[in-house]
């Protein structure tokens, strides 16, 4: 394993070669299991985040709700600005306006206290990790005359079924809590005050448990009972994966990109499937989350592996094949929510990456092109959004884009 | 010099106001034309959690927590509204529940030393009396206070949407109709 000891410091040295990378890339990641698997058969550690909800800071390098381990809920809500109806100096003021709104608002229910003029502020004085995550779309970057080749739109992709309901805002707010009350009146709150000056375009909202049931980590089970977020990067190279280093940050220093894929899956066909053709299609166990090619949840996923017939372990076509990053510049973290409706069910892929060019959209591409889940799974919403950088004291969200020194 | 000083005081207060320091009491920009040694009226005032409610026309209100900072007694005699063409009012509510009138209120609003005046929907607030142009959600309102002792203050309200306030309107019934508009 003496690629484990690479140090995912900088991208460059990452891109180089691969194997050595994605060793690099996961040399964090198998260690924090480590510790994390020989927890196995102990009783559940009753310290989680989810035990322990706080108050999330506002103020740092990056926003909160991106890095910050998943709250139990999370409600993602698109809204749309009217520009063809102002003048362009009035959108440009309109949307610092926004911006600086939605960063006292933010702050002020990040820390308990209700918004300005709250009718309910009972309602937030819980601790409960509320975060509150913004992100602008390419349509309202164009209003500011804001380019970056990192952004636009993502391109199509084989066998979607793309609703425009779900489709791309001008405007995403994340909202993560632990208690689904705190969530609902920050929600609701952020959306009062937008009234009149927005259109609101969605919102979605999704669930999952506040702890990995196996790992205790970040992660879930999803509506298939799969588990989820096993292989996502943590530490350093999270860190790298989402934001990217001084010498090659995301589209702006301290900022990221969101992918938000709404996903249908299928659970009436998926119940169809027998355990073995559910761990197939995967590439995992259902039971424990552990890979074909191992034992426990934490082993690797070995494409190489073989069963006692000479066959391979995990399929080539299994997600997890598929999914796996070929280089480290593919690495994406992946924090999203199962979600349910009266008529659809799924998950609320969210994904954070650097440059989505050279993730998501990669990775995408192979899926759709060939995953044994996509039997059961359609995409059903798509958008991309340009996620503003963390907030010092006395700035607002999105101040770096009203400077004169565009990029 | 002293233009220069006004200025600069003038220029920080907004700033803190603008970015959303709203949690600490703000500091406002007093504009003092008397040359005194004590603290004008203006200087002894702090606000806190000022608001003003989102209108296109007609009237609206503006509300927050006027403190005195200093030792005697805060004399506010107008408020001047200079960008949305509308007299402001001072206006206090009278009873409670469906019964709740607004009246202007008599002579200066006293705020006493150490104390604070909180101007609330459903009592004592600053009252929009026409609105000339729209008081847009998500902006900010600029209001000058001015005192008894010739200072004044100018005191940023973010506008905020409230379906709330719309207590009815001791005056004519069209004012009450444009009242209840947003
Ligand atoms: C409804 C759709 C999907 C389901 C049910 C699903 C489920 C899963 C599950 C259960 C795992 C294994 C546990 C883990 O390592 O986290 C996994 C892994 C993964 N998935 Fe998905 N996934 C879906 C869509 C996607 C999409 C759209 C992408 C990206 C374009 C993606 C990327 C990945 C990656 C990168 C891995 C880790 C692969 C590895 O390195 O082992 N998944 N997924």
């Amino acid at each position: 394993m003496a690629a484990a000891n690479v140090q995912p410091t900088r991208r460059v040295v990452l891109g180089g070669s691969a194997a050595a990378a994605i060793g690099g890339v996961f040399a964090g990641f198998g260690a924090g299991r480590a510790t994390a698997a020989e927890n196995g058969g102990a009783a559940p550690k009753a310290t989680t985040a989810a035990h322990n909800p706080r108050f999330q800071p506002f103020h740092g390098k990056y926003q909160a709700g991106i890095l910050t381990e998943p709250q139990a809920h999370a409600e993602f809500l698109g809204f749309n600005v009217h520009f063809e109806e102002l003048a362009r100096s009035e959108g440009i003021e309109r949307i610092r306006s926004i911006l600086k709104m939605l960063s006292t608002d933010a702050q002020r229910l990040m820390s308990g206290r209700g918004v300005l003029a709250d009718t309910e502020p009972e309602m937030s004085h819980a601790a409960s990790d509320l975060t509150v995550t913004v992100g602008v779309g390419q349509g309202l970057l164009d209003v500011l005359g804001y380019k970056s080749a990192f952004l636009g739109k993502l391109p199509a992709f084989a066998g979607e079924k793309l609703d425009a309901r779900y489709g791309q805002s001008d405007l995403i707010i994340q909202c993560c809590a632990q208690d689904p009350t705190v969530l609902h009146h920050a929600v609701r709150a952020l959306r009062k005050n937008l009234r009149g000056i927005t259109e609101p375009a969605f919102a979605q909202s999704g669930f999952l448990h506040a702890a990995h049931p196996v790992l205790q980590g970040p992660g879930f089970r999803n509506l298939f009972g799969q588990l989820d977020g096993i292989n996502n990067p943590t530490g350093e190279a999270r860190e790298l994966a989402v934001f990217g280093d001084a010498q090659e940050p995301s589209w702006i220093a301290g900022g990221t990109t969101l992918v938000l894929r709404r996903i249908e899956m299928n659970l009436d066909k998926w119940d169809e499937v027998d355990r073995a053709g559910r761990d197939f299609a995967l590439g995992r166990r259902q039971s424990d989350g552990s890979p074909l090619s191992g034992t426990k949840p934490t082993d690797p996923v070995d494409l190489q592996a073989v069963d006692g017939l000479g066959l391979p372990a995990i399929a080539a076509h299994a997600h997890v094949a598929r999914a796996k990053p070929e280089t480290a510049d593919e690495v994406l973290w992946r924090r999203g929510y199962n979600y349910h409706e009266t008529q659809s069910s799924g998950l609320l892929f969210a994904s954070y990456q650097r440059d989505p060019r050279s993730s998501f959209v990669p990775v995408q591409r192979r899926l759709a092109q060939v995953d044994a889940l996509n039997e059961w799974i359609t995409h059903a919403g798509s958008a991309l959004y340009a996620i503003l950088p963390g907030v010092a004291e006395g700035k607002y969200l999105g101040e770096e884009l009203f400077s004169q020194n565009k990029q | 010099m002293k233009y220069f000083k006004l200025t600069a005081a003038l220029a920080a207060a907004t700033t803190l106001l603008l970015t959303g320091c709203a949690q600490e009491p703000s500091a406002v920009a007093p504009q003092s034309s008397t040359d005194q040694m004590q603290g004008t009226q203006a200087e002894d005032l702090r606000t806190n959690e000022t608001w003003a409610k989102a209108a296109e026309h007609g009237m609206s209100a503006a509300f927050g927590e006027l403190r005195n900072e200093g030792a005697s007694t805060l004399e506010l005699e107008s408020v001047t509204d200079k960008t949305h063409g509308t007299v402001i009012e001072i206006h206090d509510t009278q009873g409670q529940g469906a019964e709740a009138r607004m009246a202007q209120h008599e002579g200066a609003l006293l705020i006493k030393p150490a104390e604070e005046v909180v101007l609330t929907p459903g009592g004592t607030h600053f009252m929009y009396m026409d609105l000339k142009t729209e008081l847009v959600a998500s902006q900010t309102s600029t209001l000058q206070l001015n005192f008894s002792d010739g200072s004044s203050a100018e005191v940023q309200f973010p506008i905020r949407n409230f379906s709330g306030a719309n207590e009815s309107y001791h005056g004519s019934p069209e004012e009450h109709a444009d009242h209840e508009g947003h």
